[in-house]
């Protein structure tokens, strides 16, 4: 869900083909792989993925990066994919649309890869997953849900996250209009950023709370460029809403949330899309004391009690260290991409574009951020987990059955 | 209304900011004849210096402008000299126009390599805290970074109309030719203006990382703003970029707030080509080789 | 001597076309050899179109992704729903570009009032209006959710084909109009208007129209390249589309090659995107290349101020001169004209 997405991020066009040979180690199998090791190729399973490693993708293209390599690298331990091992072949697209359709291009017709992954981002999802679709190529992709990517149709590509990423905050409104009638909000009040994953978040909610009653007293969109949010939040704590919905990046959450401090506006209950998910930055940006009570959405966290979790964490830190706060909820996506691709050679005991397409197409697949199915355009049909900032740590607080504790409200005034 | 007055306020406030930054850029022209367009990414490297001192040395936003000034003005003079005065003579509107550019890429190059892509902001203990001024609120990093911006513009007002080098660059401004026959040495005036231009970027970068969440890239965004500020002020002329940027301040925050945000920086556009139409010099561009 | 180099000429252009059309015969399905040059071709035809207006008539336009981008949203809007068996995008180009040159018009009217710095300045928010409006009016571009051209229906062996030969159309078209420019008065006209307005004005020189002209014809061009581009990427939003880089890159490879010359653009292309695609490969996983990108810049305008083919000429003109004499042709006398010292400009000239 950290969609980083600025203006001029393509301004970081320059052709980049950096290669990046993950090396990995093959060991004798273990795991269902091991009776039958395919005898009939042992070559290495080449898997091209172009990612944003520099210009304004990189911090999350970079996160994409690490989950790919781990999960290379754990797949290697283990023998392999069907005792072939894993080789990643991972290029710099410089965050430009004309590079990643080189870059696929290159890998597909020239590297000659036998899988594709996919890139970060929407907007460079829909021209890379063109280009595999041509070739007949399978294309799990982590990091791109926005429409314009399930508008194309295509039957091969599948998104590994639990909904399209314009219902990020659907789990929002479920919690909302789960309360009682006379606990509900009465007015709300959103403020959208312009941009493919943010403002449908904020839509999508406003649908929802519109049907249910819930008046809007204040609704606006602004470009990403906007710098200072405190004209918005001016607006906001005029027309005095219950629920505040943030249709936000990480750098507009920040500036929203402290032009609400510095204006002494504090609702009661206050919802942003991205940001206040962010274990690390968010108490970095608005300082710690005043998190309590802030809701957002997230498919993975640290203290996910998914089959698989702990183990990734573990494997995680071991190979990059810092601490489980610290590791992006993408590398989590990028990383489930190798499972289903593990998971699907495990069950029919082939690697090959057609049979993925087919097999990941019926039944539902565990990964690290949930148990995935897909519709016929590859658009995932879960939710993702509500979190609120409780006692100073960022917890699950809905849908009840996952929650590690239930949520509070009215939130709690900010500290200053 | 209410919300009328307090997004005037607002405007007033930040546009004073952005006169700092301009009047910095239309110094430069003024003396140089070039379009620095490596103003914003000056800003920019004097908001991550600034964010550096804070965090690693815990010095004060507001007190790191006495390092950050002096810091940029000298390596405004030295870029200057490498790559500015070696350019040939035919031409030279189009190539500094390219040099200040590529200029604004190595910087972001140097400063995406350093740190990261990602949003980063200043955050002093007082970063969060305003007052409440009949019914409307002033933020005390907002104000503080107007005062600076004023004390500034004043210093510079001071060292123009007051210093020798001041009186050498008006000189050079109004005529270079005489100005040089006089026995001002334009070579220096350039590299000292190119040097000021620097140092207000600075200080008003060091407030600018306290305002805004920046990453390397936010000096697309800047160099637009400055660009129209300095344009509709008339190139080369302090004062008029000072009422331009406070123009330009409290219109675009009004538009957000009364119309739409998307909409804000739109209209400064139309607003700037409007004024082409009917002036080409800029508002306040005189009919002489710029004034100060 | 004038006929033995309008030969070399002519050889010169048949040789570079030729093996253009013959390179996807001859690579067939590899796919990426003709991908990588659909790009490169474009930047040719780009920077060579751009030119025509920053070159020879030295008002260096920084908006020309504006159209760009005009070009590839109205492909991207007619065709989002379908293709029409795949060649009616591109047969609809010239009415693109005659859309384009007619909305460009209005602009370079405004815009040619204002020279050099501020002429740099105004046609650069020209981008920042076009890029606001390809977000705000979502209902039409499908705003910043972008907007996709329904999939081409060609076969895979030969996808690129039909993008690669109509995108080296362009180029020739570029190229032949610039060919014409420098052949007639239109060429000379502009020259003058580049070394002295004010003189050219004087001496009869009918500078607006002129300049017009050069201007709309190069956004022309310009919209029908962005429309192929579109179909080709498949899928344009306003980041992408109308990009202040896309105009960078024009003009960088046009000060590489040459300013004001028939081959210094495509020179500039075919020598600055294997360069790049060298420092991203070389410092591709870190941030480095920026800074080397920029450094190459800067190296072009310190050392090669005038561009690479000017430079080569000077010299063999001297040695000439020192050989035989006097000697000048057509493109001589063009880049005697342009190597005058421009007057000092204030930035604004009515």
């Amino acid at each position: 869900m950290h969609l980083h997405q600025r203006r001029g991020l393509s301004r970081a066009r320059l052709w980049g083909v950096g290669v990046l040979a993950a090396s990995a180690l093959a060991l004798s199998g273990c795991a269902a792989a091991s009776g039958t090791p395919s005898a009939s190729n042992s070559a290495p399973l080449k898997i091209g993925i172009s990612l944003s490693l520099t210009g304004d993708f990189s911090s999350s293209g970079k996160a994409a990066q690490r989950g790919y390599q781990l999960w290379a690298d754990v797949a290697n331990k283990s023998g392999g994919v069907l005792g072939r091992k894993v080789e990643l072949d991972i290029v710099d697209d410089a965050s430009s649309p004309d590079q990643v359709v080189t870059n696929y291009t290159n890998l597909i017709t020239q590297t000659k890869v036998d899988i594709v992954f996919g890139p970060f981002s929407s907007l460079l999802t829909v021209p890379a997953s063109r280009v595999a679709s041509r070739y007949g190529y399978s294309f799990i992709e982590p990091a791109g849900g926005g429409p314009s990517v399930f508008d194309q149709k295509l039957n091969n590509l599948f998104f590994v996250q639990p909904a399209e990423s314009t219902r990020g905050g659907d789990v929002f409104a479920n919690y909302i209009l789960s309360l009682p009638a006379d606990q509900r909000p009465k007015t709300a009040a959103y403020a959208k950023l312009d941009d493919p994953f943010s403002a449908p978040i904020a839509d999508s909610i406003q649908k929802r709370f519109e049907a249910a009653g819930i008046k809007t007293v204040y609704n606006q969109t602004y470009p990403s460029e906007t710098a200072d949010m405190t004209p918005i939040v001016a607006g906001i704590a005029a027309a005095k809403p219950d629920v505040v919905v943030g249709g936000t990046q990480e750098g507009d959450a920040f500036a929203q949330i402290k032009a609400m401090i510095q204006l002494k506006f504090n609702p009661k209950w206050l919802y942003e899309a991205n940001g206040s998910n962010s274990p690390g930055d968010f108490p970095a940006a608005v300082s710690s004391a005043n998190t309590e009570g802030v809701f957002g959405s997230i498919d993975w966290y640290a203290d996910s009690t998914v089959s698989g979790s702990a183990k990734f964490i573990s494997d995680y830190i071991a190979k990059f260290g810092g601490d489980a706060n610290q590791i992006d909820p993408t590398s989590a996506e990028a990383y489930s991409a190798g499972m289903l691709l593990q998971e699907v050679a495990t069950k029919t005991g082939k690697v090959d574009n057609a049979t993925i397409i087919k097999t990941l197409h019926s039944g539902s697949w565990p990964t690290l951020v949930g148990t995935l199915s897909w519709d016929a355009t590859g658009k995932p049909k879960g939710e993702y987990l509500l979190v609120q900032w409780v006692n100073g740590k960022l917890q699950t607080v809905y849908p009840a059955k996952t929650a590690q504790t239930s949520p509070v409200a009215p939130k709690p005034n900010w500290a200053g | 209304m209410h919300a009328l007055i307090q997004a005037i306020i607002l405007g007033i406030l930040t546009g004073g900011v952005y006169a700092l930054m301009a009047s910095g850029q239309t110094l430069i022209f003024g003396i140089m004849k070039v379009v620095n367009l490596a103003q914003g990414a000056f800003v920019v490297l004097a908001a991550y210096l600034t964010y550096t001192l804070f965090v690693q040395f815990g010095v004060d936003p507001f007190a790191s402008v006495l390092i950050t000034t002096p810091l940029m003005f000298l390596v405004g003079m030295g870029l200057q000299w490498a790559l500015l005065r070696p350019l040939h003579s035919d031409d030279v509107a189009q190539l500094s126009l390219l040099v200040t550019f590529a200029l604004e890429l190595g910087v972001e190059g140097i400063l995406s390599f350093t740190y990261s892509t990602t949003l980063t902001n200043i955050q002093p203990s007082y970063a969060n805290f305003s007052w409440t001024v009949f019914g409307f609120q002033v933020s005390l990093v907002r104000f503080f970074a107007f005062v600076l911006s004023l004390v500034v513009l004043a210093v510079l007002y001071l060292v123009l109309k007051r210093t020798k080098f001041g009186r050498a660059v008006r000189a050079t401004v109004q005529n270079p030719m005489s100005a040089q026959l006089l026995g001002v040495n334009a070579q220096r005036v350039s590299a000292l203006g190119f040097g000021l231009g620097a140092a207000t970027a600075a200080s008003a970068g060091s407030v600018f990382g306290m305002l805004n969440a920046f990453n390397p890239g936010s000096h697309y965004d800047l160099i637009s703003r400055l660009l129209t500020v300095v344009v509709l002020g008339g190139l080369g002329s302090i004062g008029g970029s000072v009422v331009a940027a406070l123009v330009m301040g409290v219109a675009s925050s009004v538009v957000s707030a009364e119309a739409s945000p998307i909409w804000s920086d739109f209209t400064f556009f139309i607003v700037l080509l409007l004024v082409l139409l009917l002036r080409p010099r800029g508002l306040f561009g005189a009919r002489t080789r710029g004034a100060l | 001597m004038k006929a033995l180099l309008a030969r070399i000429g002519v050889v010169r252009a048949v040789v570079f076309f030729g093996v253009l059309i013959v390179i996807p015969l001859v690579t067939g399905q590899i796919g990426w050899v003709t991908n990588t040059l659909i790009f490169t071709i474009m930047y040719a035809a780009l920077a060579s179109s751009w030119n025509l207006v920053g070159g020879y008539a030295g008002y260096p336009s920084l908006g020309h992704a504006a159209f760009f981008g005009l070009g590839a949203y109205s492909i991207a809007i007619i065709f989002n729903g379908s293709v029409y068996g795949g060649y009616l995008p591109f047969v609809v180009l010239p009415l693109v570009a005659i859309g384009a040159a007619l909305i460009s018009l209005p602009i370079g009217w405004v815009a040619m009032r204002t020279r050099a710095d501020v002429f740099a300045i105004v046609t650069i928010t020209v981008l920042f209006i076009a890029q606001t409006l390809a977000f705000n009016f979502n209902t039409v571009t499908g705003g910043a959710q972008g907007k996709s051209v329904a999939p081409a229906p060609f076969d895979v062996s030969t996808y690129n084909w039909p993008f690669y030969y109509v995108m080296l159309a362009l180029l020739a078209v570029a190229m032949g109009i610039s060919l014409y420019f420098r052949k007639t008065k239109i060429g000379l006209s502009l020259a003058t208007v580049r070394a002295d307005e004010e003189k050219a004005h004087g001496v009869g020189v009918r500078v607006t129209a002129v300049k017009l002209i050069a201007f709309a014809v190069s956004c022309g061009l310009v919209a029908m390249v962005g429309g192929v581009w579109a179909y080709y990427v498949g899928f344009v939003y306003p980041q992408f589309a109308v990009d202040p880089l896309i105009t960078i890159g024009m003009v960088l490879m046009t000060f590489l090659g040459g300013r004001g010359t028939l081959w210094g653009p495509v020179l500039g292309a075919f020598i600055l995107v294997p360069a790049q695609e060298f420092f991203a490969f070389t410092f591709g996983a870190s941030e480095l290349y920026l800074f080397a990108y920029a450094a190459v810049f800067l190296v072009i305008m310190l050392f090669l101020p005038r561009g690479i083919l000017p430079s080569i000429s000077d010299r063999l003109r001297k040695k000439r001169a020192a050989a035989n004499g006097i000697l000048r042709d057509a493109s001589d006398a063009a880049s005697a004209v342009s190597a005058q010292p421009a007057a000092h400009q204030t930035g604004v000239t009515r």
